[in-house]
């Protein structure tokens, strides 16, 4: 039990009922994330990587109890509190919402078209009660404006005079803006243009260092999370199946699906033509997941065990863990 | 090549910045001025309307049975004219008419007009005649009226009640009785909607349930049947509101369906979880975030609704279950309307139903001007 | 290779509430038969609307420059698209010799219609097949572009299937009138990576089958370099760089595509810091003079830049860019 994980998650799962289903049996339901073990560092800049179906959306909501969690637990430490998110009351709940953000990824979804840039980035001020005056607050939307590279005149403008990139600084204004120790970037940058998103990108390293901010970042995009992250966890189809610092995850990865994920980004080079093997098979809906491991009908390596047996989690080097019967074998 | 001469002036900087601090209402005010036909039903619209408020002073006479002409029944327009055979004159006049039989005729009751010089009637503004009260105050000046007898510019009915006259004051009876709907309507749609659409789940699926069972109620006879259970003892005035109510009852489904669809999209949205993950209360949510979303298209839903509430009291009139005299609605004035008698010789009879064609089209380009300013796809990107 | 495709001088202006808007200026290129074009560029490039205008799919609020001469060349003869006026000469063009795929397949294909009768509606209005003969060459087609078990697909909803494979059933449809020119507008966008690295290679497989010469609009530079024989950079309306895949990517020469490949998060070097490109991209409505670029270039030579459009010169054989710095003779 170390001192400096911020959050830990032991078996978390979250499920989903579905619709449907007989009166007498049990109900069906989505395991959108099973029995996820997490360690997030305080101070790091955590990557959670996955395709459509992995659960990394739920599971960042998870971490901030915008998901209703089924089994397994969540603990938040800070210098301050101590908290089992599963079973807080409504009092720590509401301290919790001031340490814990989330910053969204569709800009012009996550802003109200009504309210200007300056009641958005006010907003958790006012709902919180964490200033005492309207000049305490301007003090403080100002300051973090300044931190996010707006320009204070435009602070009386509406959303729609704003580009995505600006739009998006905006919104991670808002989230920072209560001095949060925990923000959870949900594919913040996939919505913007390539050039606008390295300095979105640089921006959230540069507040993450000054303000000692512990990120949790969601994304798609491995390119983007090997440049900005110091952890990547892998998902598949709600399953943790690797985690490891970034380097070494990017030069050695031991999970075939991380394997061939890395292989599946196009190189900018164009005779560099496949490295590894292309996966084939489409990715199994998550409301009718293979048994065994979930990744055994596209593995290029399934054997009988593989069928019948999840695997689990398993440490391979210093903080470098794998979920995968294999492993060991397929190492290079 | 392209124009590249871009160097903003200080009018267009000043322009961008107005965009730019606009806010929603009033991004879709700019966009509603832009749809010439929605302007133009607008002014229409508060031309019909003011026309209704100001009726007693606009008409010459009262529209009841206490006004009528008994001298001109069924009478024709009386268009006043400058200039005839005798002359032209700066006042417009009409002639005289009078009804008179003799051996001559057969005994049959003839009007004869007297088109000699003598015969002229001047019309005459800010006329006397009779009194009308606004806010307790009496007024009896009318803006035009005739030095002698009377004048009917939309002809007589049967009694020799004005038309003209008449036409004006159904439309303020129609439009009150719509706002008076629409308004039960509305109350009733927020009840029922507002909850269901914010709470969703099962409050949500209860409720539509009963919404539709309402709606798919067939609304004339159930018109039918509660017209029939009024009273005949009750007066206009009760009868009036009775069918303001009714029409009020039966609407509100349709507008609590819309009301519901808009909270539960608005609800959705992200920037209201933003708020919730700051841990934001109901209340906030509602006050901050869906009430204001909300009255946007509300108000185009309530003007889409009321020429329906028109039309259904115009309905209900027609065949008699609505509004009777003397309380006088389109649907009271159309209630005689077809005996052949009418189509064949008295063909002015239907020119209040040009005014509530204009009405009604008014409410449809308004409200469909409304909506699509308030379009919120084309404020996207 | 024999020239299948010329654009000459393309413009095309929108008439909209708040003006005029350029969306693409004087943009001219040429695509031989069995040639893959990419067609790079961000958002307010232009590049949707340049490949839609060679279908002449614009809206009806767009103006065409007067000097845009856009000329297919087939087998049965030349064909100048700008001449062709109303739907029905279009309707020729239009899924017969040319077919677009879109990047949301789900926007595509409709709702209530099988995939099997949509793709058949197709045959039947551009090929002289029976309903018979073309159900089963649909099924064929479905089958070729790699989906299991074809004639049950045929008969299914385009909800059924997923992502990976309704953008696999469109480009079976766009294909089956055997087109002369595929315009596909980032047809990989919406997928996932691993579906993505298999879709690309089955266009890849079908050009070399089918010989046609495909446009392929994407922000990602990543899949032209490896899909793409030549390249074409675009940037708010204008061509800016021009060029075989290997020269461009290898070697920019224009700042902004310089600009664009620096800000990319790449693999192979991820000790590299990542470079936005300063700035913002302008609005339409704010075009700015003279070059293009200028307003967020660091190379920019002043007064030059701000008030010339820079014309093309050429950096090698087959690679051309159009800015100010190669106008010299011996300039950089």
């Amino acid at each position: 039990m170390s001192d400096d994980v911020l959050i830990r998650a032991r078996d978390l799962s979250v499920h989903y009922p579905l619709s449907g289903g007989g009166l007498f049996g049990p109900k069906p339901v989505v395991k959108a994330v099973e029995g996820v073990n997490l360690d997030i560092a305080k101070g790091s800049f955590f990557g959670l990587v996955g395709e459509s179906g992995s659960g990394k959306t739920t599971l960042g909501r998870a971490c901030l109890k915008a998901a209703p969690i089924t089994r397994g637990t969540v603990q938040y430490t800070d210098d301050e509190v101590d908290y089992q998110l599963t079973t807080i009351d409504k009092v720590q709940l509401k301290d919790y919402r001031s340490r814990s953000q989330l910053i969204f990824q569709d800009p012009y979804a996550a802003l109200s078209p009504r309210m200007t840039v300056r009641d958005i980035i006010a907003e958790p001020l006012e709902v919180m009660g964490l200033t005492k005056s309207r000049e305490e607050t301007d003090e403080r939307v100002r300051e973090i404006a300044e931190k996010c590279r707006l320009n204070l005149e435009h602070l009386r403008r509406f959303p729609h005079a704003f580009s995505g990139g600006q739009r998006q600084r905006i919104s991670i204004a808002r989230a920072l803006v209560s001095k949060p120790h925990f923000v959870v970037a949900d594919e913040s940058v996939a919505a913007l243009d390539v050039s606008i998103q390295a300095d979105v990108l640089n921006l959230l390293k540069e507040i993450q260092q000054e303000m000692g901010l512990t990120f949790l970042f969601i994304s798609h995009d491995l390119s983007v999370v090997a440049h900005v992250c110091d952890h990547v966890a892998v998902m598949y189809l709600g399953r943790l199946v690797e985690t490891a610092p970034t380097r070494e995850l990017f030069n050695a990865p031991r999970h075939p699906y991380t394997k061939a994920l890395l292989s599946a980004i196009p190189s900018l080079d164009p005779d560099d033509a496949g490295k590894a093997q292309k996966l084939e098979g489409e990715i199994p809906s998550p409301t009718n997941p293979p048994p065994g491991c979930k990744f055994q009908t596209r593995c290029p390596f399934a054997i009988d065990i593989c069928r019948v047996d999840e695997p689990k989690l398993e440490h391979s080097s210093s903080g470098h863990e794998v979920a995968c019967h294999r492993w060991q074998e397929l190492m290079d | 090549m392209t124009d590249q001469t871009n160097t903003p002036s200080a009018a267009d900087q000043k322009l961008k910045e107005a965009y730019f601090t606009a806010s929603q209402n009033q991004l879709i005010w700019q966009r509603f001025k832009k749809n010439k036909s929605a302007l133009a039903g607008a002014w229409v619209l508060i031309f019909l309307v003011l026309s209704g408020i100001f009726a007693p002073f606009l008409t010459p006479y009262d529209p009841t049975i206490a006004g009528r002409d008994k001298d001109y029944l069924n009478g024709a327009p009386q268009i006043p004219s400058f200039c005839d055979d005798n002359g032209c004159s700066m006042r417009p006049f009409i002639y005289t008419t009078e009804r008179t039989r003799s051996i001559k005729t057969n005994f049959r009751w003839v009007t004869e007009t007297d088109t000699s010089l003598e015969g002229r009637r001047y019309v005459e503004f800010f006329t006397e005649g009779s009194s009308y009260k606004y806010f307790g105050i009496t007024f009896d000046t009318h803006l035009f009226g005739v030095d002698k007898g009377m004048i009917h510019i939309f002809g007589t009915d049967s009694t020799g009640k004005d038309i003209y006259s008449r036409t004006l004051t159904a439309i303020n009876t129609s439009m009150a009785v719509g706002t008076i709907g629409v308004f039960i309507a509305f109350v009733l749609a927020l009840a029922i909607g507002g909850v269901a659409g914010y709470y969703g789940g099962w409050i949500d699926s209860a409720l539509q349930m009963i919404t539709d069972t309402v709606r798919t109620i067939p609304s004339i006879p159930l018109f039918m049947a509660l017209a029939a259970f009024i009273p005949d003892v009750w007066s206009a005035e009760m009868r009036f509101f009775f069918i303001s109510m009714v029409l009020g009852l039966i609407g509100w489904p349709t507008l609590a369906r819309r009301i519901r669809t808009h909270l539960l999209t608005e609800r959705n949205q992200e920037y209201v979880l933003a708020a919730q993950l700051c841990g934001a209360t109901p209340r906030h949510v509602i006050r901050r975030h869906l009430l204001p979303s909300f009255t946007s298209y509300i108000i185009v839903d309530l003007v889409i609704s009321f020429p329906y509430m028109v039309l259904s009291e115009t309905a209900l009139s027609f065949i008699g279950l609505g509004l009777k005299d003397p309380v006088n609605s389109l649907g009271v004035m159309l209630q005689n309307v077809t005996s052949a008698d009418v189509l064949l010789n008295y063909q002015w009879y239907f020119i209040p139903v040009i005014f509530f064609i204009i009405l009604v089209l008014a409410f449809v380009f308004v409200g469909d001007g409304l909506r699509d300013a308030a379009d919120p796809y084309s404020d996207h990107k | 290779m024999t020239r299948l495709l010329d654009v000459e001088n393309l413009t095309l202006q929108f008439d909209t509430d708040e003006g005029r808007i350029t969306a693409v200026d004087d943009v001219s290129f040429t695509l031989e038969a069995g040639e893959v074009m990419g067609l790079v560029g961000e958002s307010g490039s232009g590049k949707s609307v340049t490949a839609k205008s060679v279908m002449k799919l614009n809206p009806s609020n767009a103006i065409y420059g007067d000097k845009t001469k856009i000329m297919l060349h087939l087998e049965s003869g030349s064909i100048d698209i700008m001449s062709l006026k109303s739907s029905k000469d279009l309707q020729v063009v239009r899924g017969g010799a040319i077919s677009l795929i879109f990047q949301e397949p789900m926007a595509s294909f409709a709702p209530a219609i099988t995939i099997g009768n949509q793709m058949v509606e197709q045959l039947m209005i551009h090929t002289s097949m029976n309903s018979k003969q073309a159900q089963e060459f649909s099924i064929e087609m479905l089958d070729r572009v790699g989906i299991s078990d074809a004639s049950t697909r045929f008969k299914q909803y385009a909800f059924e299937l997923s992502g990976g494979m309704r953008q696999r059933a469109m480009i079976a449809m766009a294909l089956s009138t055997k087109p002369k020119l595929l315009i596909a507008d980032e047809p990989t966008t919406a997928l996932d990576v691993t579906i993505q690295a298999q879709v690309i290679d089955l266009m890849k497989d079908l050009v070399k089958e089918f010989g046609m010469g495909i446009i392929f609009i994407t922000h990602d530079l990543g899949v032209i370099a490896q899909t793409a024989d030549k390249v074409a950079v675009m940037y708010l309306g204008r061509l800016v760089e021009q060029g075989a895949v290997r020269d461009v990517i290898r070697n920019p020469a224009h700042p902004y595509t310089k600009g664009l490949l620096a800000a990319l998060p790449s693999l192979d070097d991820l000790d590299t810091p990542l470079t936005p490109i300063p700035g913002d991209i302008p609005s339409p409505l704010e075009r700015p003079p003279g070059c293009v670029f200028n307003t967020r270039c660091s190379a920019n030579l002043g007064a030059r830049c701000s008030s010339e459009i820079p014309g093309f010169s050429p950096v090698s054989d087959s690679h051309t860019v159009a800015c100010h710095l190669y106008n010299e003779e011996g300039a950089k």
